[in-house]
């Protein structure tokens, strides 16, 4: 656990909070109630024991807090001053109200009946906060997409999804094997074994279209080999724009100056990359992909020419 | 460590449970922990109470009697320290579980679990089975996220070093109005103070700490002031006609504001904000996508294709 954990200050809010906690979880497993505030059991056993020698002036057995643990379930009595759950912090009002806005954007449209008691909520919380705004939070990925996912991560049953490639700008049906979720640059990915293309590929989660379990297709996981994809590097020089090259290409900072060094897993990729930065940057190596680019603009050109 | 700990409990206990305000000398003789000089008890008592403001209990400071001058006491009010959201079914629970998990792993992680674990305290049982199968999910790795949404909150000014559109990195100080999430970016708006006007920044150009400042602090937000929609007003200012080949361009597709079948192709129209990133756009689809309209844009996209052409022969 870390140390600020068992500063003074967050112990005390712990114990404050444990209270009203064991209160309404009567008779709780030690260990559970260890991982439910994220402590080791015996830091729980140090709370626990302060707790006991706490309570209403006087410090007798009539106002000490009745506290037993010993049998490994923990149960409290004579704690009723503390024993309401205290009031949110901003800062876990501002937590529940953006989660809670992601929550409304990811209902099913057909769930009005939720949407509107999870507004309510909202209003409930604004006006306990000194926060006027509204606190949204746009779903990039579908809410229900990553439940099945998860719900076949969990089963260890393949899925059926329908993937927009932005690579070639298709869309195409496949069935594959979930292995976890990664987060890489800002965004989800889902890595898992494709049966179409025979290896491992990572899926954007926000490029999902939709996902259902495929009960019949079962893969042993233990034969998945994972494979690397092949690396193309590629070099570049920035002419305008510097700050959206470095993100669409995403190279690190360290390597800003100078021609960029740059890695990408499509020849495809690179060409509409560098076509989508429309003069902004030239690509300098490998040559032969320079050739490619000319030809491609030169083929917009025309319909443009004709149109 | 344990013997203050034990003091601060049992003080919030006997602040709690009196309906009148102790004076410091009834604080003194009946909370267990205040020993030494009197000077000592009072330094510790001072510390405590700053200790307890911090974890956000609010001791109140009154007297008796307003007609006489007696000496002041204290006390918590229980409206001011327990929660109070009303009656709460399960459902509510369970929905407010839903916003609580969806910080696994990201920011306000903790914030958003010790939330969890004082409404699991009410003693109402989520309601789970009511719900969808839903697992939303915020990703908010920023560093400076928890700074932020702390001075939105205490109204406090940050700086920080801001990576412009030329890849500088810029010094700007905001008062912030609201942080919010839209296309897996996180932003935050506010008053540049240099500026002062309303700007609104990308989290990840951030490329340096977040610093909160008392200077001019206590600003006023804008009631009902939303990120989002002052975004999507600027998005919406222009319109373009593009024809985009069939089964093509699906991310203009899911953009697109009405769609015509022209047989080989579909023409849609769509909204931009600017010229520029629209052109990267139309060019990221090659020939599987044409502007028709406006002209200017269309002039303008065939410069930039005569650029590239040169760049590259």
């Amino acid at each position: 656990m870390s140390k600020s954990a068992q500063s003074p200050l967050s112990r005390t809010a712990r114990l404050l909070d444990l209270v009203p906690y064991l209160a309404t979880h009567q008779g709780i497993e030690l260990s559970r109630l260890a991982r439910d505030f994220s402590v080791t059991e015996p830091e729980m056993i140090a709370d626990l024991t302060t707790l006991w020698m706490c309570g209403l002036p006087g410090y007798t057995p009539l106002e000490l807090m009745d506290l037993s643990f010993e049998s490994g379930f923990v149960t409290i009595r004579n704690a009723s001053t503390l024993s309401n759950p205290r009031m949110l912090t901003e800062e876990e009002t501002i937590a529940l109200l953006l989660g809670l806005d992601l929550v409304i954007e990811s209902l099913p449209s057909e769930r009005g009946d939720l949407r509107l008691i999870a507004i309510d909520l909202v209003a409930r919380l604004s006006s306990r906060v000194n926060v006027p705004t509204k606190l949204s939070a746009k779903p990039s990925i579908p809410g229900s997409v990553r439940a099945i996912i998860q719900d076949a991560l969990h089963k260890k049953l393949a899925l059926e999804i329908l993937y927009h490639s932005s690579y070639s700008d298709t869309v195409t049906s496949r069935v594959v094997t979930p292995i976890e979720f990664r987060d890489e640059n800002n965004c989800e990915y889902l890595w898992a074994f494709c049966q179409r293309v025979g290896g491992f590929r990572s899926f954007r989660l926000d490029r999902i279209q939709s996902a259902k379990l495929n009960e019949q297709t079962i893969v042993e996981q233990g034969t998945l080999v994972e494979e690397k994809a092949e690396k193309i590097s590629y070099t570049l020089r920035s002419h305008s724009r510097p700050r959206a090259i470095m993100e669409r290409f995403s190279i690190d900072k360290s390597d800003y100056a100078g021609d960029l060094p740059a890695v990408a897993f499509s020849y495809e990729w690179i060409q509409r990359s560098i076509l989508a930065c429309s003069g902004s940057v030239e690509l300098v190596q490998p040559a032969s992909a320079r050739a490619l680019i000319v030809r491609a603009a030169r083929s917009i050109l025309e319909r443009y020419k004709s149109g | 460590m344990s013997r203050k700990i034990e003091r601060l409990i049992n003080l919030t206990i006997a602040l709690l449970a009196t309906k009148r305000y102790l004076t410091k000398k009834q604080i003194f003789s009946s909370v267990e922990g205040y020993e030494g000089t009197a000077e000592t008890k009072e330094r510790m008592f001072e510390r405590d109470k700053d200790d307890l403001r911090n974890l956000g209990v609010v001791i109140e400071l009154g007297s008796f009697d307003p007609l006489f001058e007696d000496e002041a006491g204290y006390r918590i009010a229980p409206e001011g320290y327990a929660l109070d959201l009303g009656a709460i079914t399960g459902i509510e629970i369970a929905l407010l579980s839903l916003a609580a998990e969806a910080w696994k792993g990201a920011a306000l992680d903790r914030s958003a679990h010790s939330a969890l674990t004082k409404l699991r305290s009410i003693g109402v049982d989520s309601d789970l089975d009511a719900l969808p199968a839903l697992a939303p999910r915020l990703m908010a790795t920023h560093e400076g996220f928890q700074i932020i949404t702390t001075a939105i909150s205490k109204r406090e000014r940050i700086s920080f070093s801001y990576l412009s559109q030329s890849y500088e990195s810029e010094l700007r100080t905001i008062e912030p109005y609201a942080i919010a999430t839209k296309g897996s970016h996180w932003y935050v708006a506010g008053r540049d103070v240099a500026k002062s006007a309303l700007r609104t920044f990308r989290l990840d150009r951030i490329d340096s700490e977040v610093i909160p400042s008392k200077d001019g602090s206590g600003y006023e937000i804008p009631p009902g002031f939303d990120l989002l929609a002052s975004l999507d007003l600027e998005q919406s200012a222009h319109l373009a006609t593009v024809d985009i080949r069939k089964g093509k361009a699906q991310l203009m597709r899911n953009a697109a504001l009405s769609i015509a079948d022209k047989g080989e192709w579909d023409r849609i129209t769509i909204s931009y904000l600017d010229s520029r990133s629209f052109i990267d756009l139309l060019l990221w689809h090659g020939d599987d996508v044409l502007l028709i309209a406006p002209e200017s844009v269309r002039v303008e996209l065939t410069t930039r294709v005569g650029e590239i052409i040169d760049l590259h022969v």
